[in-house]
């Protein structure tokens, strides 16, 4: 992996490269969609079945996939998108020998952590939104940005390979 | 009384209004919109609810369906009524658990029992 897992502090902030996301290992697929609901539907289809298929995201994981996938999607068409169906998200599936990675990047400006509701403040509990980026990290082995946030990478250990080995 | 809309279907008796969501998937932002105006309007016709959601067909959930969770929540506690949620499969209770949302909901195993708790302290 090119980049460490985040600490899962409660105060954790995300780190957001400036430069672009350099897929590691293997890229074994890469697609465009555009911004709707049902391109959105059908993005998280592909991209979970290019996961499970392979094993390398066991199959009793498969909510919490699509949940992550439906998060990152969501943000990147939404906020980074801002709804334009006129714009497009891209999506890189990656493998290396531990990991799989995958990166979904919008047409969108980026975002800055600060815009981030903070996790230890009590008054975030009851907030309607900005919960996505809290159950992303609590699932997967690192969330990282990139393209000042217009990239965000998706990483966790191989479902098929021992983290000892 | 019972009556289906939609991804909900809704039963009122005896002081207690049971909501059975009825779609595995609730990712789609324009069903979550659905849902979430659904649950709303439930408070009109009745005020002061004790309300069971039971999520047990639900499979996948997204955040922004949370997000209508507690909107409802809030508005529940407003009118002075109570809500439940029931029927969690153990793969979703964690995201309840991550977002500490276990803390703000009463949750429950099955929604029979969510009923008998709501009738045992009237």
């Amino acid at each position: 992996m090119n980049e460490e897992p985040p600490e899962t502090t409660r105060r954790w902030r995300p780190i957001i490269h400036r430069r672009p996301w350099q897929a590691p290992g293997a890229v074994v697929l890469q697609r465009r969609w555009p911004t709707s609901g049902a391109a959105k539907q059908e993005a998280i289809a592909v991209l979970a079945e290019c996961l499970l298929a392979p094993g390398w995201v066991s199959g009793d994981e498969r909510s919490w996939l699509e949940l992550c996938l439906d998060e990152a999607l969501t943000n990147a068409m939404l906020h980074g998108n801002e709804g334009d169906p006129e714009l497009a998200v891209e999506a890189t599936v990656a493998i290396d020998e531990r990991c799989w990675h995958v990166g979904i990047s919008d047409q969108g400006r980026g975002f800055r952590a600060r815009a981030l509701p903070p996790e230890d403040d009590p008054a975030s509990l009851l907030l309607e939104h900005g919960r996505g980026i809290r159950l992303m990290r609590s699932w997967l082995s690192a969330l990282s940005y990139w393209r000042d946030g217009a990239t965000v990478v998706l990483s966790r250990w191989r479902a098929d390979r021992s983290r000892d080995g | 009384m019972a009556e289906v809309s939609g991804a909900l279907i809704v039963q009122a008796y005896e002081g207690v209004v049971l909501v059975q969501v009825t779609r595995e998937r609730l990712l789609d932002a324009a069903l979550i919109s659905a849902i979430g105006a659904e649950l709303m309007a439930l408070l009109e016709r009745y005020p002061k609810p004790n309300l069971v959601l039971d999520f047990a067909p639900v499979a996948y959930l997204s955040s922004a369906m949370l997000g209508k969770l507690i909107a409802l929540h809030k508005a529940v506690q407003a009118a002075k009524g109570r809500l439940a949620i029931a029927g969690l499969r153990p793969a979703l209770r964690p995201v309840f658990t991550v977002s500490q949302l276990d803390r703000v909901f009463a949750l429950y195993p099955d929604a029979q029992q969510a009923i008998l708790a709501f009738r045992r302290h009237k």
